[in-house]
């Protein structure tokens, strides 16, 4: 059992900063579990502190059933990757590798045997011999994280581990460590600023912002049912438009002089009319081509200020009353820049948010 | 026309830099080619070279040696450079580490006490050092030793933390997740890479405690004689001093530390090396 449980932790440093805010967490087995947030957020502090790496001030962690708060990093059977690889640089890729089953005291020839196997899974087989200096970035990583699967532990623990890689390597690392963890039978923890790794490799998302968990949820549904504005603006790239609006009649958005029906949304709690309210949409759920149109629907206008060419599609930059509205459309036939355009809101896919609390209201 | 210039000023470096370094070789050959003249040349014609008239073989090594009981002074010598700088580097990259990792009060003021025992002079605690040692029987080639790592140890504390703050932790985390406690983290990452500055340290240490004159005559006498000290006796009575027997050592007093120097070279050179490139 490598069940991961959080209970209310805090962690307060000895000036006051508050980095971890009454974190609460259970993290399954064999879970692929991704802590997401911008800087100073409190994810990686987080991820320190179930390594034992960092203090907990207050709370419990609790591997399988086990209270660890007070465990040695190396009793607590967890294997970290580190962003900046942390290889011993004066041993070889094989020592390197070794190192924690040798501490461990296991025969020789099973760390021969284990180092092969690690090696063999990551095509380092090659590299035993050499020094980390003589290797490139992605072979680095590579033998850091045969240093962690080596030893066989229930969790592993990823720091940023793919943020020091150009994005071509780093596209391929992450295909190959959710691999890893299809084929390996441990929890994974991974702790990322880049929204795309979270969105692509998490069974489950930790979106946190200044020490307090936002939301906990599948990537499926942190994108379309963010909780609030932050995971609405954090998730999804380019991320969601918000527009200025005042909720009317129980069914209308008001944005300026257009009026958007919104029909008859499952509203957690309705707004009173004259509400002031942020209305989010997607980029990709802003329809600009006309044959798509729905007559019943109002179209809106604004004007194309940059056209950002991306291959099969076009993101553009819409100025649409105060704000100004990122646009995904086909490539074929877009727009240039300085010309007005006409687009409409795909309804279903709007989302409203209260504007003082930031929270939605769907 | 650029590529004339650029030879003309590779020239020019070259040309200083031979001046330079014969500058600094030419006391060396000095006294290397002085040892090989009988006595009554060096101080007539200390700057000519050895010829028919004035070679003395190696009759200045015999008496010098047979004088000045070489070999127990190199015995002594080499036990405490050796004993010196063994603790100076254990002792103070631990230290070093120490106060570097760990953050508090108590370890800044002991890292600013290191960095000021560097700009206190000798001469000042001279005294006071000699009276202490002897109170406490330091006063014994054992006792020089911990005198020594006392008088190293604000040069070695700082470069040792000036590396240290270069290492990155999570090298020191990766092996703490591996299975190592603070101590097998010490002597099997961190010293390791530590390497380079601990040659450094342990040949700046070396040079100084093996030529060093004044600490030991203060602070053990003439009950072990240390190299300078042994040769400091070949002077006679009445200023008379026998200068080949004295060049004769000295050119033996200085072929171990050159040897240990040239042998440590290559590690000096990785440790100014390392750290100049990323990863």
């Amino acid at each position: 059992m490598s069940s991961i449980t959080l209970k209310n932790i805090f962690k307060t440093y000895p000036d006051g900063f508050t980095a971890v805010n009454n974190l609460s967490l259970k993290i399954e087995d064999r879970e692929f579990v991704v802590l997401v947030g911008p800087s100073g957020c409190g994810k990686s502090t987080t991820l320190r502190m179930i390594a034992g790496l960092e203090e907990i001030s207050s709370g419990e962690l609790y591997i399988g059933e086990k209270l660890v708060n007070s465990v040695a990093p190396k009793d607590r059977d967890i294997a970290m990757v580190f962003q900046s690889y942390a290889l011993y640089p004066d041993k070889t890729v094989y020592k390197n590798i070794a190192f924690g089953l040798e501490r461990r005291k296991t025969p020789k020839a099973e760390i021969q045997k284990r180092v092969a196997e690690a090696a063999k899974i990551l095509d380092i087989e090659h590299l035993l011999d050499r020094k980390p200096r003589a290797l490139s970035g992605g072979q680095r990583q590579r033998v850091a994280l045969g240093r962690a699967i080596v030893r066989s532990p229930s969790v592993f623990l990823f720091d940023e581990p793919l943020s020091n890689l150009d994005a071509k390597l780093r596209t391929a690392m992450r295909s190959e460590i959710t691999k890893l963890h299809k084929n390996l039978d441990a929890t994974f923890i991974y702790v990322t600023h880049d929204q795309t790794e979270a969105m692509t490799m998490g069974d489950r998302i930790v979106v946190m912002r200044d020490g307090v968990v936002q939301q906990v949820a599948s990537p499926q549904e942190l994108y379309e049912r963010p909780c609030n504005m932050f995971v609405a603006g954090f998730i999804g790239s380019p991320q969601m438009n918000f527009i200025d609006g005042v909720f009317k009649n129980g069914e209308t958005v008001l944005l300026g002089n257009d009026e958007i029906n919104l029909g008859k949304l499952p509203f957690k709690e309705k707004p009173e009319s004259g509400k002031k309210v942020k209305l989010g949409v997607r980029p990709e759920n802003i329809v600009t081509e006309k044959s798509r149109f729905k007559k019943d629907e109002p179209i809106l206008k604004g004007k194309v200020s940059i056209c950002e060419l991306m291959g099969s599609e076009v993101i553009l930059y819409v100025d649409y009353m105060d704000t100004e509205l990122t646009v995904r459309a086909p490539a074929y036939n877009a727009p240039k820049a300085d010309e007005t355009i006409e687009f409409q809101f795909e309804k279903e896919k709007i989302r409203l948010f209260d504007e003082k609390t930031e929270k939605s209201l769907i | 026309m650029t590529k004339k210039r650029e030879k003309f000023s590779h020239a020019a470096v070259y040309i200083i830099l031979i001046l330079m370094a014969a500058v600094f070789l030419a006391p060396i050959f000095i006294v290397l080619f002085n040892s090989f003249k009988s006595k009554l040349f060096i101080t007539s014609e200390p700057f000519a070279f050895p010829n028919k008239e004035t070679f003395a073989g190696l009759e200045n090594y015999i008496g010098g040696l047979s004088k000045t009981g070489f070999f127990s002074a190199f015995g002594w010598s080499l036990f405490i450079t050796v004993g010196s700088v063994a603790a100076i580097v254990f002792f103070t990259s631990m230290t070093a580490w120490y106060i570097t990792r760990v953050k508090n009060k108590f370890t800044s003021f002991l890292y600013y006490a290191f960095v000021f025992s560097m700009i206190v002079p000798f001469q000042m605690v001279m005294f006071t050092m000699v009276k202490t040692a002897n109170a406490l029987k330091l006063d014994n080639p054992l006792g020089i030793i911990l005198i020594y790592l006392g008088f190293g140890a604000g040069l070695s504390v700082f470069m040792f933390s000036g590396f240290v703050k270069g290492v990155p932790i999570e090298i020191e985390e990766a092996a703490m997740i591996d299975g190592c406690g603070p101590i097998r983290t010490f002597f099997l990452v961190v010293f390791p890479i530590m390497k380079p500055t601990a040659i450094t340290v342990a040949i700046l240490n070396a040079m100084w405690i093996w030529n060093d004159y004044l600490l030991p005559y203060l602070v053990i006498g003439t009950d072990y004689k240390t190299i300078p000290i042994a040769i400091q006796y070949l002077r006679g009575g009445y200023g008379s001093i026998d200068m080949g027997a004295m060049m004769a050592m000295l050119v033996l007093a200085i072929i171990p530390i050159v040897i240990f120097y040239l042998f440590c070279q290559k590690y000096i050179i990785k440790g100014v090396v390392a750290g100049a490139v990323k990863g």
